[in-house]
């Protein structure tokens, strides 16, 4: 149970030296305020039940993202379902764009139709599996450095960045893996600044 | 009955699934294909082969996965917000749709087969859900209450 451990480092959300018995906590209703007790619980919202186990947020220092974690099994979900469908997306646009320059000349609605869908497949799962699979990758090392050394920050995910790189291109020589890391690098820090934007 | 806390809201949820189905279906395919892949090459080649195949195959497997679980994920949630409850036909519902979507461009009737075969795949995955949760359950006990009292005559 983690609420006899965390009694001293105070997660509970309050203090409990304050609320020693029932005339404290009437005299002074602030103290176990609902929204600090549980944050995820949307207790603003009408009753629940809590589930304090589960839905515990990610502990380990500067991992709150842009959207709130539990674990790493979230970080990798959503960083990988975000970036596989932002691939996804731009590769499909591509192949539509493509696929519309590429009509054939007088030719039926069905033809031409079966074009685009033709390059929109073409372009679309290969971006985003690439994509996907790169953000897998990151977001693996990402999790494993950030457990490793106990908090996340920029130079976690720009090494990660990095290492995701290499691992994707380590089969095509020096070069080609060279080229993708300091991409993959970049792309990182671009993202580090963007998170920073944002918050 | 409380909301369903082991997975996230409604539209957000659909990353997720893509982002899970992906990772299982890549992990899954790196797996399969790396075996395939050993057990095709001649001797001598077998380490090639196998990481050819890994690098050829298992991102077009994780890409099939997350399609189609992110899709189904899409119809679920659109399912649930027409309806406006949560059970098990959402699943079947969702997953005729995600079937029939999937199978859209191989004309009507593949479209119309591959929804019926999808939704009665989900269908029995929701029965067979159901039945563990009751074997697993725990037997309801009758509260034990005292014999008949005799009500105290004056």
């Amino acid at each position: 149970m983690n609420w006899f451990q965390s009694k001293d480092d105070n997660k509970l959300g309050f203090d409990p030296k304050q609320v020693e018995d029932v005339s404290t906590f009437l005299s002074n209703p602030q103290v176990m305020e609902s929204a600090k007790l549980h944050p995820l619980a949307g207790l603003d919202k009408g009753i629940e039940y809590l589930d304090l186990e589960d839905e515990q947020l990610n502990s380990v220092e500067g991992a709150q993202g842009l959207i709130p974690s539990r674990n790493w099994s979230d970080d990798l979900c959503y960083g990988t379902g975000a970036v596989y469908l932002l691939g996804l997306g731009v590769g499909g646009a591509y192949g539509l764009q493509e696929g519309l320059s590429n009509l054939p000349p007088n030719s039926s609605g069905r033809l031409k139709l079966n074009t685009v869908l033709n390059h929109i497949t073409k372009r679309g799962p290969f971006l985003g599996n690439s994509a996907g699979v790169l953000a897998l990758t990151y977001n693996l090392i990402d999790s494993s450095i950030d457990a490793f050394r106990g908090k996340h920050d920029d130079v976690n995910s720009v090494v990660s960045g990095a290492l995701a790189g290499a691992l994707f291109r380590s089969s095509k020589g020096l070069r080609p893996m060279a080229y993708s890391t300091a991409l993959m690098a970049g792309a990182a820090s671009a993202w580090c600044g963007i998170k920073r934007l944002l918050q | 009955m409380s909301a369903d806390h082991t997975r996230d809201p409604c539209p957000i949820v659909i990353l997720n699934d893509f982002g899970g189905a992906f990772s299982m279906g890549v992990i899954g395919g790196c797996v399969w294909h790396g075996i395939k892949g050993f057990r095709n090459s001649p001797y001598g080649e077998r380490g090639y082969g196998t990481i050819s195949a890994i690098k050829s195959r298992a991102p077009v497997v994780g890409g099939n996965f997350g399609v189609w679980g992110g899709l189904f994920s899409t119809f679920d949630c659109s399912v649930k917000a027409i309806r406006r409850r949560e059970d098990a036909w959402n699943a079947v519902i969702a997953g005729f749709f995600t079937g029939g979507a999937l199978a859209i461009r191989g004309g009507w009737r593949h479209t119309r087969n591959s929804a019926i075969t999808c939704a009665c795949l989900l269908g029995v995955f929701e029965g067979v859900g159901m039945l563990v949760q009751r074997f697993t359950a725990q037997a309801p006990i009758a509260p034990a209450y005292p014999e008949d009292v005799k009500p105290l005559s004056a």
